[in-house]
């Protein structure tokens, strides 16, 4: 917390953001989603399209973060990476589908520098990142039990290279690339993650804010005490699946919510929830 | 594990005192991981490198490596030591031929991060067909990735430029990723004396703060940074600060040449340099180009040896003066481009008495009678001289 | 063997542009950072003193001289960054119309960056307000993006470059020193203050 101060003086010549993010930004100060609206956020514009469900899943998950003044993002090629820039965390933006490898070595190396602090490492990427071009990875990271939390925006396609077919797409839609329609189901990675090794898994929306939030909380202090943890986002995209961007909520709505929590990451939970003040979360390793 | 010490790279390198160890060049360059403080190893089994990173796990094992684990393929392993690397710890890793293909997309990203990752590669064949025998092909394609990169000729090149390697890639100025690369097997997996520092003796540790880019932490410094930040937006601005990037990665390159000089005497040794007839080569080519030299120069043929030590950068000034003097140049290489014959030729001014030969490949040897029996014909022939 | 002192063989000098369309690397045309106790201007080797004179001559002379300062500085991140900041700021004071923009990341902004208030790596040619700031001075920004920036404003603009650097230098600048930090820019400062007495003197004198 102490290097989140402004060198006395350049106070008076630092841009506005950057002095409201001091203080009135959320570091340190164990913020959530219910506090949205009364302190400055993590991200002021982005550059996505009107309507999009993954911008506003990244505003949710931002103001969820548990404590982001030691978080690092780590992303891929998609549309949440041009909005990364704007984000006032670090951030990586990797190759296509390397990201959990990435994470990978980060996560150990910030172990090895900061034994007594946790840093929390996110992977934030999309459904094509995550179960196509980066799947090897992404359960590798999962079999090794290594300690950060995946989160996969499932748009439901490609979308920042056209709108293509992915792994996540639904049956017999027809997108680019799948011109006959999609000859195979979407991929239940949440299932897959429960067998692969992970502490916490969730499946969520923007359309419910707060559950959306507490999940992306829990996620994140169960990879730091107990093991790899994943929430996949539903983020319905208008501009490829050619919906009214104001629809994009009520579609969003359209999936299923789950949990699923190993016996030890319950017990952690419950531990963290039923304190006597539930955000105050240690973040001393 | 002994209690270790920090001592200077200058101490290291140039007084620390040596002990003689009968070592094979995997074993020397695990021996070297060992000195320079690596903090990660991340591998992956290929043959023939495997062996220098199960001794690097067995280090890890006695405490002298702080994490180390296999990863899940080359592409993966290169991606997960540059996470580590932005994380700011010290890191190392290998591969050979395949894996170095397989990863081929991360080197670049090493050196447009801006991270001093040091990686050996035990060079081999590459498919197809199927060959784990040695052949150097991948160094001419790692050539242009932005990377430093030094080709060693023997295991205690192998020691010594494993530790020169950290040092020069860690400098604020160069802060690039290296390149240590040797012939596989004949390097890799044959005996030889190799002089090492004492092995309580290790390098001081890396210090992200003096990196040029911005340590991944949220601490030094805090706040929003992108590694890397998007510039591809399509304007003008955007591809201009793309190139200007680019070029900020080779003028990085361009600074490691003092500390070349300084830490490794030089990116040549040169044996007669006003010889007649000059043999420049790199790697084991250049321990059989030596001894073919010294045949000939018993049978009274002025022959001489221009060993290149450093492939990036390209030391083209050392290069065209030493090309001024011979009448013919010949190149030696184990590989069938000729990737170093190029190099040497796009250098010089009158390249036409650059002879790129004998090059052998696929695992075959390159005998000293060979180099011989070439030049001697080159001479028959009138080539030159 | 090429020589570690002096100017390039190839008479290349750093110097304000517009320089090309596409400027080289200064480390590329074979100028070479400075040693301990050196400087560099335009791309010579010179004594550290004599570059911290030049730099007061600069400043003293520009018509909008001004200071941009990166991260390193801008946060106070450790005791050495507060100190230096403080020293930048002292030394601000000194010069007559200096300004200061910081430069706070090296992102591109979205939608659009306002180069009144910071300017930025990426697209610093756009910011150097509108080609009115006739010297600059780069400060506590990392120096791969230091480097970038320098190069593009050499390339588009007629801008006096400065880089005061904490670690080895920068060849992109037209004057450059190395090891800088509180210290040194508090010597800097009493250059200025040294270099604006004579000039108030010969003044005087006129």
């Amino acid at each position: 917390m102490e290097a989140l101060k402004i060198s006395p003086g350049f106070e008076k010549v630092m841009p506005q953001e950057y002095l409201e993010l001091v203080e009135d930004g959320p570091y340190g100060r164990g913020l959530g989603v219910k506090d949205l609206g009364t302190f400055k956020e993590l991200i002021e514009v982005h550059p996505l399209c009107a309507g999009c469900a993954l911008g506003l899943s990244i505003r949710l998950i931002l103001a969820s973060l548990p404590n982001p003044e030691n978080t690092v993002i780590v992303g891929t090629t998609g549309c949440n990476a041009i909005l990364m820039p704007q984000v006032a965390i670090h951030n990586i933006h990797c190759l296509f589908g390397n990201q959990s490898a990435v994470a990978t070595g980060l996560k150990r190396a910030l172990r090895l520098r900061y034994p007594n602090t946790h840093k929390d490492v996110v992977v934030m990427a999309g459904d094509g990142g995550v179960v196509d071009i980066g799947l090897a990875p992404t359960m590798h990271s999962w079999f090794r039990r290594e300690q950060f939390t995946t989160i996969m925006l499932d748009n439901e396609g490609y979308s920042n290279t056209g709108g293509q077919e992915s792994g996540m797409t639904r049956q017999g839609v027809v997108v680019n690339m799948a011109p006959l329609g999609k000859k195979f189901p979407k991929v239940p990675l949440h299932e897959v993650a429960k067998v692969a090794g992970c502490a916490y898994v969730a499946t969520a929306t923007p359309a419910r804010a707060r559950r959306l939030g507490q999940m992306v909380r829990r996620a994140i202090l169960v990879a730091r005490e107990i093991g790899p943890a994943y929430v996949q986002i539903f983020c319905p995209c208008s501009t490829n699946y050619k919906f009214p961007p104001a629809e994009s909520l009520k579609r969003a709505k359209e999936t299923e919510i789950t949990e699923y929590m190993v016996p030890e990451a319950k017990e952690w939970i419950e531990r963290i929830e039923k304190g006597p003040k539930a955000e105050e979360v240690s973040n001393e390793a | 594990m002994p209690e270790r010490r920090v001592v200077s790279p200058e101490y290291m390198l140039f007084d620390a005192p040596r002990e003689k160890k009968y070592l094979i060049g995997n074993e020397a360059v695990a021996e070297a991981a060992k000195r320079a403080n690596v903090d990660m190893a991340i591998v992956y089994p290929i043959t023939p490198q495997s062996e220098a990173t199960h001794i690097i796990g067995d280090m890890y094992a006695q405490g002298y490596i702080r994490d180390y684990y296999r990863g899940e393929d080359e592409f993966n392993v290169m991606s997960a030591v540059a996470g580590a690397a932005m994380g700011g710890v010290r890191v190392f890793t290998a591969t050979s031929g395949p894996g170095t293909l397989r990863a081929f997309e991360m080197f670049p990203v090493w050196a447009g991060h801006r991270l001093p990752i040091v990686c050996a590669f035990m060079t081999r064949g590459v498919n197809s067909p199927l060959s784990i025998q040695p052949d150097n092909i991948e160094i001419g394609w790692l050539a242009d990735t932005g990377m430093l990169i030094f080709h060693a000729e023997d295991p205690q090149d192998f020691f010594d430029m494993t530790l020169q390697a950290y040092i020069i890639a860690e400098q604020p100025e160069v802060h690039l990723p290296v390149g240590v690369c040797v012939d596989g097997f004949f390097v890799t997996h044959t005996r030889e004396i190799v002089e090492l520092t004492p092995e309580d003796e290790m390098l001081p540790p890396y210090d992200p703060s003096v990196s040029p880019v911005v340590a991944m932490d949220m601490e030094t410094v805090p706040v929003r940074h992108m590694k890397d930040p998007f510039v591809m937006k399509s304007n003008y601005i955007s591809y201009n600060t793309h190139a200007s990037w680019q070029q900020e990665v080779r003028a990085a390159a361009e600074r490691a040449r003092k500390h070349i000089y300084k830490y490794m005497g030089g990116p040549i040794e040169v044996t007669h340099p006003d010889a007649e007839i000059m043999f420049m080569t790199s790697g084991t080519a250049a321990a059989q180009a030596r001894v073919a030299m010294e045949r000939m120069r018993a049978e009274g043929i002025d022959v001489g040896l221009v060993k290149i030590k450093v492939i990036r950068p390209f030391p083209e000034k050392e290069i065209a003066e030493l090309a001024e003097v011979p009448g013919i140049i010949i190149v030696p290489e184990h590989n069938i481009t000729g990737w170093l014959a190029r190099e040497i030729r796009s250098r010089v001014n009158n390249n036409s008495k650059i002879y790129s030969g004998p090059r052998v490949f696929g695992g075959m040897t390159m005998p000293p009678e060979v180099i011989v029996k070439e030049t001697k014909k080159l001479l028959q022939a009138g080539v030159a001289v | 063997m090429s020589t570690l002192i002096g100017l390039p063989k190839n008479g290349y000098r750093v110097v304000p542009g517009p320089e090309a369309y596409l400027s080289p690397s200064a480390a590329i045309m074979g100028v070479v950072l400075p040693e301990e106790g050196q400087g560099l201007i335009e791309g010579e080797i010179v004594p550290q003193e004599v570059a911290m004179e030049e730099i007061a001559n600069r400043l003293l002379s520009a018509r909008n001289p001004m200071l941009f300062p990166g991260p390193l500085v801008l946060w106070a991140w450790s005791d050495k960054a507060v100190a230096k900041a403080k020293a930048l700021q002292d030394m601000v004071a000194e010069v007559p119309g200096m300004r200061i923009i910081p430069m706070p990341d090296y992102r591109p902004k979205y939608p659009m960056i306002n180069p009144e208030v910071e300017i930025n790596p990426n697209h610093p040619n756009l910011t150097i307000w509108h080609n009115n700031i006739d010297v600059c001075m780069f400060v506590g920004v990392h120096c791969h993006f230091a480097n970038l920036a320098l190069k593009i404003v050499r390339a588009g603009t007629d801008c006096y470059t400065i880089a005061l650097c904490g670690e080895r230098g920068h060849e992109d600048a037209m004057i450059t020193l190395r090891d800088v930090h509180a210290e040194e820019v508090r010597k800097i400062t009493e250059t200025i203050k040294r270099v604006k007495m004579g000039r108030v003197s010969c003044q005087k004198e006129e």
